[in-house]
């Protein structure tokens, strides 16, 4: 069964071994840029403190201890910042946490610390050729190379972006006499369900994509297409 | 049974669901774990139903989450640890080694071929060596195995403690093993790359200190620790060949496919290639730059590699996959 919410929605279907489909907001390449470059300044900081602090150990510890102590740390953060903050239990490294994202396995599960390993080592040599990242703009899911071999994808950790508003309440139900497709029937319920956050223009101009069933158009058409929403929520 | 029926009838028990889940979740309240299963089949049914009647989105999100939270709680994979590292080293690994053999094959040719080519070229013509290492490394060299040198107290100046070079030799070696993972990418070409140019780099290190330096101290240093470097660099170069010959020949499956599915399987190997540099790493930074003797020493090298030999060959038969 098509789900006739897809078009609706930015949500991408993922289809459970319980034989349910779940929906998950994935997150675009843009944010997911900004959560990386967050990354990077914050790996820097991490290192530059971390420095600090062992350098002024250094009286304590003495100069090859802690030089030791240097490499070891820079060696845990240069490969597993990432690894260690996607396997913690906000799966979110310090930028995706600030962009509220987060990387879970394609069933919307958290990640094992094989696929975080995968998919950021995988990252390095992906922006070696920046053409390489932007391939995920062509993904339907976003997934970039190293996504696609640890099977994980980069989410929303809220479930919705903002609260849906209903429309206000129509004056009076419109019976529908024509036979509906799912999609058709979503689409008019899913216009009453967030018409209330939008303003008089942008109702009009999406109601008038239902022209073909209503028949009327611009602010007529929105009360048309209310009112057969109420007929159809009273129905069920 | 229309919308709002179907919320009055059901929302109890979503509920208790949600509340349940979060109690095992926190390891309290474990003997309602054993009803987790069923009541997760009961929204799962749940959840199809209001898709399916277009209940709209307010109890299709509310079910959507408590699907996604269910199916987290009931698919987690925590086993004990120990548990997992002993099936991990003793099954997993040695299995999934056996299964690409012949990657093994393909990475070991990468890196031995250039390995002896280099080491072949300083009995015929020493220029291919000196201009691959330069003049820096050339002298750090004599000074590390040269014919008057003192091996250990060179390495003693050079890294100072035990644990600075054990710390170096973790950042360094384990560091090019994931570079050479993450090079699998690229078609393989990374890591074709690394495995080839550290053969070449190795192949002229011994070289050039067989040309210029006394040989046995360099045996004598390498015995104990030989083993598990190379053969782990070989590994993780199995697992990056692995993801490359993925995107070139994805067979039967779309590239996207064949990518996960070999990032999958060549997650033991790196995982396992890795393992043993880091454990070479903690040999050659506390063991083999003690003063033992060279018989000792070589004895001990040789029985490592026959353990490997054994390791990879026997470990993991008798389970499940062999």
């Amino acid at each position: 069964m098509a789900n006739p919410a897809r078009r609706i929605d930015t949500l991408q279907t993922v289809e459970l071994a319980e034989g349910i489909e779940i929906h998950l907001r994935v997150a675009g390449p843009y944010l997911r840029f900004l959560a990386w470059f967050i990354d990077l300044l914050s790996k820097g900081a991490l290192i530059a403190v971390y420095a600090l602090l062992i350098g002024m150990a250094t009286s304590v510890l003495g100069a090859r201890i802690a030089d030791g102590f240097i490499s070891l740390g820079y060696f845990l953060i240069v490969w597993f910042y990432h690894v260690l903050f996607e396997v913690s239990k906000s799966g979110a490294t310090l930028g995706k946490k600030a962009l509220g994202l987060r990387v879970v396995n394609e069933a919307g599960g958290p990640v094992t610390m094989g696929q975080s390993m995968i998919r950021n080592f995988i990252r390095f040599f992906e922006m070696i050729i920046p053409i390489v990242p932007l391939l995920a703009f062509f993904h339907p899911r976003f997934q970039r190379l190293g996504d696609l071999a640890a099977g994980t994808l980069v989410v929303y950790s809220r479930a919705r972006l903002d609260p849906m508003m209903p429309g206000p309440p129509p004056l009076s139900s419109v019976p529908v006499n024509i036979t509906l497709t799912r999609e058709e029937e979503a689409a008019i319920l899913a216009f009453r369900d967030r018409s209330g956050s939008w303003s008089e223009s942008r109702r009009a101009e999406l109601g008038n994509h239902l022209v073909s069933i209503t028949g009327v158009d611009d602010a007529k058409g929105v009360s048309q297409v209310l009112g057969m929403a109420n007929w159809l929520e009273a129905r069920r | 049974m229309n919308r709002q029926e179907f919320e009055q009838k059901r929302a109890a028990e979503w509920q208790t669901f949600e509340i349940n889940l979060k109690a095992v979740e926190k390891n309290e309240d474990l003997p309602s774990a054993a009803f987790i299963p069923s009541k997760f089949r009961k929204i799962c049914y749940d959840l199809s139903l209001a898709q399916y009647r277009m209940f709209g989105a307010r109890i299709c999100d509310r079910l959507n989450s408590l699907a996604i939270q269910g199916y987290r709680s009931i698919h987690r994979t925590r086993g004990a640890f120990g548990e997992g590292f002993l099936i991990f080293f003793l099954r997993t690994f040695p299995q999934a080694f056996r299964r690409d053999w012949k990657l093994f094959v393909v990475s070991s040719l990468i890196f031995w071929v250039p390995f002896f080519l280099m080491w072949w070229s300083a009995h015929r013509e020493i220029v291919w060596v000196q201009s691959l290492l330069g003049p820096e490394s050339m002298s750090s060299l004599e000074g590390m195995y040269g014919k008057e040198a003192d091996t250990v107290k060179h390495l003693r100046q050079q890294h100072g403690s035990n644990f600075q070079m054990f710390a170096h030799y973790i950042q360094n070696n384990v560091g090019i093993d994931f570079q050479l993972y993450g090079g699998g990418i690229l078609f393989g070409v990374g890591t074709i790359f690394y495995l080839f140019f550290n053969g070449l780099h190795i192949g002229a290190t011994v070289g050039y200190i067989d040309y210029a330096g006394d040989p046995g101290k360099l045996w004598q240093f390498v015995a104990g620790h030989s083993s598990f470097e190379l053969l782990g660099m070989i590994v993780v170069g199995m697992a990056g060949l692995k993801l490359g010959l993925s995107l070139l020949a994805p067979g039967n499956y779309s590239r996207g496919k064949a990518l996960a599915r070999a990032g999958r399987s060549s997650l033991p190997l790196l995982l396992g290639g890795a393992s043993m540099t880091a454990f070479a790493a903690v040999i050659e930074g506390f063991w083999s730059a003690q003063p033992i003797t060279p018989s000792t020493k070589y004895f001990v090298g040789i029985v490592f590699w026959a353990l490997h030999l054994l390791y990879f060959t026997v470990v993991g038969r008798r389970g499940y996959g062999a």
